[in-house]
Parts: structure tokens; sequence; C-alpha cells
């Protein structure tokens, strides 16, 4: 299977996966894999209809989900957030991302969810 | 018909879409963003060389050309001395070039387009006429044509009033898909005009209006159904009101526009209906509305309050024919969604 394959099918499983967890229709509108210059790799899924509701109340599932569709695309699950609509219910994406060490400073800083306003993290591997 | 249909703004997309067969009255396009903006996103921002030179080639196949300039709010530039000086004068050059209609949304420029130019006034849809006596000021300013607001797109009534107070003509907008009484309505369409507009320009986070447009429609898919848009085999409904349609769209491919333009023609449409609608072009891909299976729906919404609360009709309406799509390309009913074991 090729990359785009799997990142297809992948957003389509999440999706999927999603609007039987909340039994009413979420959209994921597009999947990414991303490399970014500062080091930072990872994929990013745009949500559309994904409340911060539905977060805090199925975090397990939705980080597990999330898990797995990271380790479907070969992307070691160690940060994994959803960033969100500052100041609203939104939820704009859910990301795994493997942090390089300038951003993993930015992120790991503090032991809270939110860093920062649109962040909400759903599971940071500490480093040494 | 009059079928006024959207063109993206540069010579090659309106070569393309005028290359066929279709029975296209009038195209529009926005203007330059220098001077006036619009109230929706644009993909061209065409000089007036260009718009000159297309004004030609759309009459070279008789088809009239509307140039849109619907800022919903210009921040009062348009108030100060150099600021109508300016827009004065690109409306000069948009009067030589010989446009044959303009589209505005501000009541200040349907009253000085009407004491100093030939051009056909058109008011916009952003200028939100829903009502029989806000079309009698509009055409007490120099109205030439009113772009209905579509919020009373299924109200008969009122529709009909508004044709009996005013003398000027009126335009149907037949596929705007926003939501019914959108609260983020006259915020989203003023964000647009400063966006797509002369400067400042703005350094914007996210669109957060269309966030919640897309969000409310997933939560609620009920909302897509209480849209007031006009189905192309509804069109005879309307035609004591008026001869003229308009199809919404101008960020669109043509070939998305050429669809609309057929269906609107041959007033029949077999498929998704979310292939017709403009605004919530995303959600195409994720419901899938047959189109047939709303018919009959309109003489339902021509006896309705409006009270959804107590009527209830397009929810149940949803969650008989509203598909949602699935992995592998499935489909499944909202009701069968919801029934679905978490």
């Amino acid at each position: 299977m090729t990359v785009i394959e799997k990142l297809a099918n992948n957003r389509r499983t999440l999706e999927n996966r999603l609007q039987k967890l909340l039994a009413r229709p979420v959209f994921l509108i597009e999947a990414d894999v991303f490399a970014l210059p500062c080091g930072c790799c990872g994929i990013t899924i745009n949500t559309r209809g994904l409340q911060v509701d539905d977060l805090e109340i199925f975090e397990e599932h939705i980080k597990e989900y999330l898990k797995e569709a990271s380790e479907e695309m070969e992307i070691e699950p160690s940060f994994l957030f959803a960033r969100l609509i500052p100041g609203t219910s939104e939820i704009a994406s859910l990301n795994s991302r493997i942090l390089c060490n300038r951003c993993y400073m930015d992120f790991s800083r503090g032991s809270g969810k939110s860093p920062r306003p649109d962040i909400y993290i759903l599971e940071l591997d500490r480093r040494e | 018909m009059k079928l006024y249909v959207p063109h993206v703004g540069h010579m090659e997309g309106l070569q393309d879409l005028l290359s066929g067969p279709e029975d296209i009255y009038a195209v529009y396009m926005a203007g330059t963003p220098d001077y006036v903006g619009t109230g929706r996103t644009n993909m061209a921002a065409p000089g007036i060389e260009d718009i000159q030179e297309q004004t030609e080639y759309a009459h070279d196949r008789g088809v009239k050309m509307e140039v849109v300039l619907n800022s919903s709010c210009m921040g009062g530039q348009h108030l100060t001395p150099q600021g109508y000086n300016k827009i004065h004068w690109y409306f000069d050059r948009l009067n030589d070039i010989g446009i044959d209609s303009i589209t505005v949304a501000e009541p200040y420029f349907v009253e000085m387009l009407s004491r100093d130019f030939d051009m056909e006034i058109v008011v916009s849809v952003l200028s939100f006429v829903d009502s029989p006596q806000k079309a009698e000021f509009y055409e007490g300013l120099g109205a030439d044509t009113i772009v209905v607001d579509p919020v009373v797109n299924r109200d008969f009534t009122k529709l009909e009033a508004i044709r009996d107070s005013v003398s000027c003509g009126l335009k149907l907008l037949v596929n705007e898909g926003c939501l019914y009484q959108c609260p983020f309505r006259y915020a989203h369409f003023n964000f647009f005009s400063h966006a797509n507009g002369p400067g400042p320009k703005l350094n914007v986070l996210e669109d957060y209006y269309y966030y919640k447009c897309l969000s409310i429609r997933i939560n609620d898919p009920q909302q897509l159904i209480r849209s007031p848009w006009i189905r192309p085999e509804d069109i005879k409904e309307y035609e004591h009101i008026t001869d003229t349609f308009k199809i919404g769209g101008r960020t669109h491919f043509n070939n998305w526009i050429l669809n609309n333009v057929r269906a609107y023609t041959n007033r029949d449409y077999d498929g998704n209906l979310m292939d017709l609608l403009d605004c919530p072009r995303d959600l195409r891909d994720l419901f899938y509305i047959p189109n047939k299976g709303l018919e009959g729906a309109l003489e339902q919404w021509k006896q309705c309050d409006k009270v959804c609360s107590k009527c209830g009709y397009c929810k149940r309406l949803a969650e008989r024919i509203v598909q949602v799509s699935s992995v592998d390309g499935m489909q499944q009913t909202l009701q069968a969604l919801n029934n679905t074991d978490g």
C-alpha cells in the first residue's frame, strides 16, 4: 500500500470510528502528512463538527483512535493533541507530531493540557 | 428565464464558461478589490482592462456582464472625500467600459450610481431585502433590480408582497445554502468585505464563522433542509414572482457552475442536492441528499409558519432522506447512524 492509499484509508477509518462513537456525523475534511523545517513531522487531520465536549467526554477513545491512526502511518504517537479555535467549542484538527527539540521545549513547558489557548494535549511522552 | 451565472473572473475562465451550448443570459464577476470589495471570497482581482476585455467578449456572445461590488461594510471609507473620489472614479471607468449592471450592497452606492451613471443598479442579496418596506426604500434610492434575501425564498406571502410593492425588477438567488436565520450572516459578510476589499488587510487566525457554519450543520443536519435553496424543479413555482434567477458560486470550477446551469435550465436534477449548493460546498462529501426525494416539500414550506420547534417537518424529512457518507463509500441515513451502538 502506498503512503497516499494508507492516508486515505486512515482518514476514512478514523471518520467512521468517530461517527460510530458519537452516533452522529463527524467530518474529517483533510488528512495530511507533514514535515516542518524545524524538524517536526507528523499527521494533521482537519475536523469539522467535532466539539471540545466530545473530546472531554470521549478523550480516551479519541486518543486511542488517533494513536492507531498515527501508528498506521508509521509515525510514533509521542505527542497527540487537538487544535482548538480559541474561545469556541470547535476543534480544528487532531494531530500526531514527532517534536523537534525546540518545539518539544515549547509544548512540554508546564504540566497542563493547554500550553496555548488553541492546544489541547491528549498525550505527550516526556523526555529525560 | 433569465439566468445570471457566476464567473471566477479571468478571461480563460470566461472563454471556457461560454464555450458550450448552455443558455446563459448574463455572467457576473467581482471587480477590483482596491476600490470596493465584495462580501464573498474571490478567485480573481481583475483590473479595469481585464474587465473591459471580458465585457467585450461576453457581449460578442450575446451575454450580459455584471460586476459585483457588494461589500457589506466599507468601514466608512466611502464617506471620506478621498474614498468618495476613488470609488466614483472607479464607477465611472466601469460605466465607460460598458458593463451592463453593477451589484452593490451599500445604500449610498445605490443612490450615487442612480444619480451619476446609466448602468443598471442591482441591490445585492447582502442588502438583506426581506420585506416590502426595504424593497421600497431601495427602489426609492434608485435600484433597478433587487436580489431578494433568500431568507424569504420559502415565504410566498412576503415574496408576493415585495413584488407588489415595487416596480423594479426582482432576482432570486436559487442555490445559497446558508443557514436559515443564520446568526453569523452579518458578521461573516462584514468580515469577508474587509478581507476582500481595500486595505488594511487582516491577519486572521481562522474563519470562525465558517467553522461554526459547518459544525452546526454536521451536528444538526436538518439545517441543510431548512436552508432556503430553491430546487431546479421548483423554479416554476416562482415564475409569478420573477423570471430572473441567479446561481451563486463564483469561486467554483466551471464544471460545477455549468452543472448548475444545466440543472436550473432543465429544471431537473437527479443527484445530490449538495452538488448544487454554493455555500457549504465542503459538506457534499459528507452528506447525500437525493434531490428527487425532496419532491413535494415546497408545498409544505408554502404553508409553513417557520416555527421549527412546533413543526418538525424538516427534521423528519432530514432523518428520512439525508444520508451520511461512511467508510468504503457506503451511506447510511441519519436515523440509522443515530441508532448505531457507540
